[in-house]
């Protein structure tokens, strides 16, 4: 982070793309196989089997904010440009997938639970985290020197870390209609293995999908810095 | 070393971004903690007893359904909401009950007491974080584990 340029990094995550998206393809197609012919809950049925793509998407969108604040820290206290553009580039998927998180837990909740939506604490934090990716990305547009929207965006970053882990225990907290965590809890996963498995190979699989969509948005944006200082050194 | 040893400009980025995030992570406990009971989706029905003037307020409450104690008379479903220390609140619901309300299966019930009954206007079925096929069930009766219904 403190020697490596935005464009050494930039051409080392693009080489690698093709080998990532290749993965993400492989293990998305083999968890979309074991989620078919995956046996239903005892209780909710074939509906639980959204839990999928919700839970994946969930993880990964606490942890692409992790990863933005953690950067921003770094950013804002070495002045280190590969940083800010790492978070940058992180929070349109960030916001992709908190939006997916919503929209399938809304179908699930309408399923089991009998509304779409209940303004719970863990409901409502998580809908706190997509507006302060939506307000990173507004942040990000409104300034016309890119370093002053990184230095705006990143202070907006790492108050949002407080969201974290409100998010994260906000079952354990408060009484809410959303269930608590079902793996990353004390006492082990309360879920028998063959779900476990499907669950982290199809976790995976978003994961690699995240790295490769993060790779081509980080090149895409050093490249277009590299060609306006050249339009500029031209003109 | 180089990076390890800091500069006093790095320390004083340190130190504001430190006071930033400290101030408003204080201020984010301190509203949490004052609205902590507006936060809480629902109450139990221990929690009732403690309570003052709950007759004509609306209120969510939230346990298990007792076992043996849904029923569907006159149009209306009757069922008994019942937490880990077995109080209970009677519960009268006269629209269509959501897909998993099952008996020793968790719901939430949001309306009024009206005469020590709970006449609720919305309910929710409320289900845990475990997850089994019926397969495994199946398993850990014949072995004698299952502790479920």
């Amino acid at each position: 982070m403190f020697a490596i340029t935005p464009n050494t990094l930039a051409n080392f995550m693009i080489s690698l793309s093709r080998y990532f998206i290749l993965l993400s393809l492989v293990l998305i197609s083999v968890s979309i196989f074991l989620i078919i012919f995956l046996e239903n809950d005892y209780y909710q049925g074939i509906s639980f089997k959204i839990m999928f793509i919700h839970v994946p998407t969930a993880w990964l969108s606490l942890a692409i904010f992790l990863v933005m604040g953690i950067s921003s820290i770094i950013g804002l206290i070495f002045k280190s440009p590969t940083a800010f553009t790492v978070a940058r580039s992180l929070s349109p998927i960030g916001l992709i997938m908190s939006i997916i998180v919503l929209v399938t837990g809304s179908i699930w909740g309408n399923l089991t639970w009998g509304a779409y939506w209940v303004w719970d604490a863990r409901l409502t934090s998580m809908l706190i985290l997509a507006f302060i990716y939506l307000g990173h990305i507004l942040l990000l547009y409104s300034f016309e020197h890119f370093q002053k929207a990184d230095f705006a965006a990143s202070i907006l970053a790492i108050i949002g870390l407080i969201n974290l882990p409100i998010v994260k225990f906000s079952v354990d907290w408060w009484t809410t209609l959303h269930q608590e965590s079902s793996v990353l809890r004390m006492g082990g996963p309360s879920m028998t293995n063959d779900y476990l498995i499907t669950l982290l190979v199809s976790f995976f699989g978003i994961f690699m999908l995240t790295i490769f969509w993060f790779s081509n948005i980080f090149y895409i944006i050093v490249e277009k810095r590299k060609m306006e200082r050249s339009k500029l050194l031209n003109d | 070393m180089r990076i390890i040893k800091l500069n006093k400009q790095i320390k004083k980025r340190f130190i504001f971004l430190l006071i930033i995030f400290v101030c408003f992570s204080a201020s984010i406990f301190l509203i949490g903690y004052s609205l902590k009971d507006q936060i809480a989706y629902f109450v139990e029905p221990t929690d009732l007893k403690s309570m003052d003037g709950i007759e004509n307020k609306y209120l969510r409450v939230g346990g298990l359904v007792k076992a043996n104690s849904l029923k569907f008379t006159d149009g209306n479903w009757i069922f008994e909401v019942i937490d880990q220390n077995k109080n209970s609140v009677n519960v009268v619901f006269s629209k269509t009950l959501p897909n998993l309300v099952e008996e020793n299966k968790g719901i939430i019930v949001e309306g009024k007491f009206i005469d020590n009954i709970f006449i609720a206007e919305i309910v929710l079925a409320k289900h845990d974080e475990n997850y089994m096929p019926q397969s495994a069930i199946d398993k850990l009766k014949e072995e004698g584990k299952w502790r479920g219904d």
